[in-house]
């Protein structure tokens, strides 16, 4: 066997703190390693050059690469040792930066370390096999994920670029948070006139396939080939036959059902459509407050229903969809405002959240675009906005930031302006966050146009006295305690993940941080991607952004899609689990273990069972391998053996 | 006379099965071996006597057919355990319970009777009667128990077609891992200096692993394989220590602590102990026994992203 050791400087991020040339030097003496050399940057057209010119005069058969993660690069090298006729699992690489350069300060323990990193790479690839990918179709239609105006771009696009697109959306209309907003910073333009377009599109384009008050059950398979099961949640009202008309939502008698589009600004009926617009515009019964369902007798729906659409009898229904990729585009959620006591949430009735306020704004909300308090419909005069409500908060465990709440205080604070001349709003801000584009403008217009009073400091104390609200905070500029007497207080509420997003990630095997929000593949260069290929992110699942940075990630995700699915076939990962038959004793544990569900029982000829890995779902995350006792099923590429190669390496020489 | 019970027993249910497993007396009437009988007529040679000590369920797994097999309380675990693992299918098993309160350790009887040639061996209420070339020799029972049955629980099989005998209840205390946890407090150097006096009189004779109920891998174990090559022929105690780990760890939340193992051992290791250890701390973390209800699922062979037992650290 006759090994080529390559060492990167990296420039100095590797060469700065670890002897290159004596690293090649000591790598020279490792058994095996028939040549070792140094270069600027591997990673380079010439570096590369280098590695297959030095692959053919050195008659080398096996590679190891002493550079970065293999995260970024081992794809790069992989292809440039295949492009000599290598089989590409023969090379390997020594991560002497990450875990080595950049940790520490000290040459000599530096050098060293690099010198045992790849001293464990050479014995790893001494050990390796030739391995190959199989192919196989594609099934070139997505599953969108939640229909906010992330889903809906990504499905737009896919559908536009000529893909099937299921998108399947948890509540009865697609739109998300974005239907719910008056108008949109920094243009101030009207949210439902540039959004409605948009759902009509989805509603009306024949790739789109919308599955609306339904929600994710299962998803089984693997990039390509996806098979998901959706339930269809009861809505107890045939939508096939609905017409939208509303005559059963005025003659319900259940009047104070909770409002969920409009965060219970207003009370619903048991049977509702939860906004003008929206789409499907079809009716559905919220069961918990429905008298047919709770005393067991009303009916009245079904009696007023010209279209005979009511049926109190309709059950989940679970319906299967075959797909090759899957958009993630489930948005976020926002803290319940009893989560802020000291603010008075959820004690108070005129302390509301920023979304509340949005839909108070709102022409077609439930006050008609009056804007009134909820304690006795007045209209407010003094309205404080107090930002970071939870975020940026460690003690309540979310220490980020919410990202678009400083622009939409702006936003709200000039609509009030706009609705109430003669009203004044205060802002209690931290520091006022506005990088995009036109933003800051947008912050500086509501100041110094609408007179909104900017007070830097913290809000400390919020309470009643007589009919108006006391805010009690500091201004950390003027060094001062400030007392508002207010009448309306509207909190920005820190945005969370979704209630179901941890789950949802289980479903789909993709990671998720700690509040829940979905991880991306790489935070600067694969931002959509996840590290389950086939999943892509769009929008606020990702964590906290606004419109058009949602906007953008819908399409991004969509052209990741297209560009996969603009092959036929793709290649099967060869670094799966492996049984042999020889050894397997069919005690059955991988199969219970596996969380992909990717072993079968198998039945030889001579009758004995035993386990079978089926190639295309194993996702090799090797949980098999470590259950098996007797070493019988072996991840490729990292079997016990080329493993205790690196072990013994390490410790016995 | 109970013996005939467990005969009638073994007879009713010959006709179902392919073969029985029970005991019959081995060279000397102090041993008792396993017999495999499928005739009426070998029933008879059938025996019953607190010296049945092996636990016949560790054949079960590699005989095909139905198979009728006796069983004590501390045995049926193995049954239990095998139904959690779905290594039986517990219709072709027909179990013949016997109740039992104690056996008898052969090494300790050995031992008190310093390694005479037995005669005869008698049985007198809680006493062991033991007739050697000087004369019999009346020893307590419960003086050469094995460790297991002081703190027993199941006097009557969990598992079982047939009873024979009369269903009785234990009269034990609950096993509390005392000595486990007092060896505990000894110094990671005491603790290894310990099992590097043990386990270098280790042969490598695998005679722990083949008595084990559990050892289903048997020739198939990665202690006499290269690939994977976990552990070399090399005689050094880190090589025989590397084999017990594997043995005990293999056997995290499925060693039914019948301590077959140690039992077994021809050099007299404490091998058992090892596994106690993780029983008591799979107890711990997972709540989790082996071997009592066929419906649980063994904690180390499922997959869940969060223990319902465990408390997940924070990020
Ligand atoms: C008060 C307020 C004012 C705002 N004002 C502005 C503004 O003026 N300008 C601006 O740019 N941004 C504004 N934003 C931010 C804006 O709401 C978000 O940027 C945008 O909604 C993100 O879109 P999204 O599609 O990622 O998520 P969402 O809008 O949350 O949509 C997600 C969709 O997925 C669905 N879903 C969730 N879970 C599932 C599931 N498990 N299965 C199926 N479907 C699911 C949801 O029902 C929802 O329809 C404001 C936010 C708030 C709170
Ligand atoms: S490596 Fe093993 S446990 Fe993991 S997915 Fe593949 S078969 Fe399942
Ligand atoms: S765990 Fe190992 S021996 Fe048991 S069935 Fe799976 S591959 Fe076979
Ligand atoms: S490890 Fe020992 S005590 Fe445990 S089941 Fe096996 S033989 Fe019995
Ligand atoms: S029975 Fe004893 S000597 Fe034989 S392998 Fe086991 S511990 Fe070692």
């Amino acid at each position: 066997m006759r090994v080529g050791v390559f060492i990167c400087h990296c420039g100095n991020n590797i060469a700065g703190t670890v002897e290159v040339a004596k690293v090649a030097e000591a790598a020279r003496m490792m058994p095996g390693v028939a040549f070792a050399t140094t270069y600027m940057y591997t990673c380079s057209e010439p570096g590369q050059e280098e590695i297959k010119e030095a692959i053919k005069r050195e008659k080398l058969d096996r590679v190891v690469v002493a550079a970065c993660s293999p995260r970024m690069h081992e794809v790069t090298f992989r292809r440039t040792v295949e492009k000599t006729g290598l089989n590409r699992y023969f090379f390997e690489m020594a991560n002497i930066r990450e875990h080595c350069s950049w940790i520490g300060e000290d040459k000599e323990l530096n050098t060293n370390k690099a010198i045992e990193a790849i001293k464990l790479a050479v014995e790893k690839a001494k050990q390796n096999k030739p391995l190959f990918p199989a192919k196989f179709k594609i099934n070139k239609r997505v599953l969108v994920i939640g229909g906010g105006v992330a889903g809906m771009q990504a499905a737009l696009d896919c559908a536009d670029g000529g893909l099937d697109v299921v998108l399947v959306e948890k509540s009865p209309s697609v739109g998300g948070m974005m239907a719910r907003l008056d108008k949109t910073f920094p243009t101030v333009d009207c949210s439902i006139c540039i959004l409605g377009p948009k759902m009509v599109d989805v509603s009306q384009h024949e790739k789109i396939n919308l599955y609306a008050y339904s929600e994710i059950e299962e998803i089984k398979g693997y990039v390509g080939n996806y098979q998901i099961k959706i339930r269809k949640k009861a809505t107890y009202v045939d939508w096939s036959k609905c017409t939208g008309c509303g005559a059963c939502i005025e003659k319900c008698p259940s009047r104070n059902a909770f409002d969920y589009f409009n965060f219970g600004v207003a009370p619903a009926r048991a049977i509702n459509i939860p906004f003008p617009q929206a789409i499907p515009k079809k009716a559905k019964i919220d069961a918990q407050f429905c008298r047919q369902f709770i005393k067991g007798k009303c009916g009245v729906c079904a009696k007023f229903c010209p279209v005979g659409a009511i049926n109190y009898e309709m059950k989940d229904e679970i319906v299967t969809e075959d797909v090759g990729a899957i958009i993630v585009a489930s948005g976020y959620g926002l803290i319940d405002l009893d989560k802020l006591p000291e603010y008075g949430g959820g004690r108070y009735p005129d302390v509301i959240s920023g979304i509340q306020y949005e839909r108070i704004l709102n022409a077609s909300g439930p006050t008609s675009g009056h804007i009134e308090r909820p304690s006795d419909h007045a209209e407010p005069k003094t309205i404080v906005f107090v930002s970071c409500a939870g975020s940026r908060d460690k003690s309540i465990g979310i220490p980020y930031c919410s990202n678009f709440c400083c622009m939409y205080i702006a936003k709200q604070a000039i609509l009030t302006k706009d609705h109430i001349p003669d009203s004044r709003s205060y802002v209690f801000y931290m520091d006022i966050r506005s990088p995009g584009k036109g933003y800051d403008e947008f912050t500086r217009r509501a100041q110094e146009e609408y007179g909104v009073q900017y007070i830097r400091g913290r809000v400390s104390r919020i309470y009643p006295k007589g009919k108006k609200m006391i805010v009690k905070g500091a201004d950390t500029l003027l060094g001062t305690q400030v007392e508002i007497e207010a009448d309306l207080v509207v909190l920005a509420t820190a945005v969370t993940a979704t209630t179901d997003a941890r789950t949802l990630a289980e479903k789909l095997h993709i990671s998720y941080d700690p509040h829940g929000f979905y991880v991306e593949s790489h935070p600067k260069l694969r931002p959509v991607e996840t590290n389950t290929s086939g999943v892509f992110l769009a929008g606020a699942c990702q964590g906290p952004k606004d419109i058009p940075a949602s906007v953008g990630q819908g399409s991004a995700a969509a052209a990741k899609v297209l560009s996969i699915f603009s092959k036929d076939t793709l290649e099967s990962d060869p670094q799966i689990a492996r049984v042999n038959t020889n050894i397997c004793v069919g005690c059955r544990k991988c199969i219970g273990t596996c969380p992909f569900g990717a072993i079968e029982e198998q039945q030889l000829r001579d009758g004995r069972i035993i386990a079978n890995v089926i190639e295309t779902v194993c996702a090799g995350c090797g949980i098999c391998n470590s259950t098996c006792p007797c070493g019988a099923i072996q991840l490729q590429h990292f079997t016990d053996n080329q493993l205790l190669a690196e072990v013994n390496a390490l410790c016995l020489t | 006379m109970f013996i005939e019970k467990l005969k009638e027993a073994v007879r009713k249910i010959l006709p179902e099965v392919d073969v029985v497993i029970g005991y019959r007396q081995g060279f000397d009437p102090l041993h008792a071996t396993p017999y495999f009988l499928d005739k009426p007529e070998q029933v008879d040679q059938l025996i019953w006597n607190p010296l049945c000590v092996q636990n016949l369920c560790s054949y079960i797994p590699f005989l095909k057919g139905k198979v009728g097999v006796i069983v004590k309380g501390c045995d049926s675990r193995a049954i239990v355990q095998y139904m959690q693992e779905k290594l039986i299918t517990r219709e072709n098993i027909k179990v013949i319970g016997v109740p039992c309160l104690r056996v008898i350790s052969v090494k300790k009887v050995m031992a008190a009777i310093n390694q005479q040639t037995v005669q005869e061996v008698t049985f007198e209420g809680d006493n062991i009667i033991v007739k050697i070339p000087e004369g019999p020799k009346t020893i307590p029972s419960a003086d050469v128990a094995p460790r297991k049955c002081a703190t027993c629980q199941l006097a009557t099989p969990l598992q079982y077609d047939v009873l024979a005998g009369e269903a009785i209840q234990s009269n034990k205390p609950q096993d509390t891992f005392e000595e486990t946890k007092e060896f505990e407090k000894l110094s990671l150097e005491e603790r290894r200096a310990y099992w590097e006096k043990e386990f270098d009189r280790c042969i490598r004779c695998y005679a722990c692993r083949n008595a084990c109920p559990m050892c289903i891998c048997q020739d198939k174990c990665i202690a006499e394989s290269r690939d994977p090559h976990w552990t070399s022929q090399r005689a050094n105690v880190t090589e025989k220590a590397m084999f017990h780990m594997i043995h005990g760890l293999h056997l995290a939340g499925r060693c039914i602590s019948c301590e077959e193992c140690e039992r077994v051992c021809p050099m007299d290791i404490p091998v058992a102990k090892i596994k106690k250890k993780i029983s008591m701390d799979l107890k711990e973390l997972f709540g989790y026994e082996a071997g009592m209800n066929p419906d649980d699922t063994p904690p180390m062979y499922t997959f869940k992203v969060e223990e319902a037992t465990i408390e997940e650290h924070e990020i």
